[in-house]
């Protein structure tokens, strides 16, 4: 049923539409603590790094500041903000890394 | 939030099959037990080399008046390991190397205890001391690695710098 948005389920979960499987995002370190999850959910047309960090500052505000200084991740590539993020990638959140 | 449960492995190492996947460089490894800082060191270590330079950064006691009981690390592993791989590549070509290798602990390091060991073997030492300092500059910027800092008088925190990271 493409570009046919259905009606959304009370027992489907937040961000997933019946038109598509949501976008899978692993969560890190002090995003994945704000957010309280490893992994969220986004219901994901496609569309670009920056806007996807969008959509998640709007759902999880607590997480705004450190999401604002985070890169997005697809695969084993960090992308720039204009790069397209596809439906299904394998997709991160990296927040400012601290290793050594 | 559980772990996801990974694969508890010893010191670094032995890494006779896949040592010398990349060129002069030894392949990237995230551990989650003690380093085997010398284990590495042979195992960059060319006839080739006329300096060898070993780095291994330790969780530090004290920051000011901060104490450290310890440090937890955790990692996007497959894009560290990549980072890693792609940090030591430029390395290798930037610096003229004839060696390299880069371990990471993962998990708890306790005081004095290593959470990263850096190798670097070169003809001389000056490209050596640079490509050390250069890695390791590089690797706290751009490697999807955090730490999470535990002291005596505050919630562990987990540590992150302004800087979106990228490479």
């Amino acid at each position: 049923m493409l570009g046919v948005r259905q009606p959304r389920f009370s027992c489907i979960p937040d961000g997933f539409l019946m038109d598509g499987r949501p976008l899978t995002i692993m969560l890190f370190a002090g995003v994945a603590e704000c957010v309280g999850q490893r992994e969220v959910e986004l219901a994901w047309q496609g569309g670009t790094a920056a806007e996807l960090r969008g959509q998640l500052r709007d759902r999880y505000p607590a997480a705004a500041s450190l999401l604002d200084r985070s890169a997005i991740a697809v695969g084993e590539r960090y992308c720039r903000d204009e790069d397209q993020v596809p439906p299904e990638a394998d997709v991160a959140v990296i927040p400012p890394v601290s290793g050594g | 939030m559980a772990e996801a449960a990974m694969p508890q492995r010893q010191a670094a190492g032995p890494l006779a099959t896949d040592a010398h996947d990349r060129g002069h460089g030894l392949a990237p490894q995230l551990v989650d037990g003690p380093i085997d800082v010398e284990m590495l060191r042979r195992q960059v270590a060319a006839d080739t080399a006329g300096a060898v330079v070993v780095f291994v950064g330790t969780t530090r006691r004290a920051t000011g008046d901060v104490i450290t009981e310890r440090l937890e690390y955790e990692a996007h592993r497959p894009l560290a390991i990549a980072c890693l791989g792609r940090l030591q590549d430029e390395a290798l070509q930037r610096f003229s190397l004839e060696g390299c290798g880069i371990v990471h602990r993962l998990g708890v390091v306790e005081v004095g205890e290593a959470s990263v060991a850096v190798v670097v073997a070169s003809q001389h030492r000056a490209a050596a001391f640079a490509a050390t300092a250069w890695l390791m500059d590089r690797l706290k910027t751009s490697v999807p690695v955090w730490k999470r800092e535990h002291t005596a008088n505050a919630k562990p925190c987990w540590v992150h710098g302004e800087e979106r990271p990228g490479l």
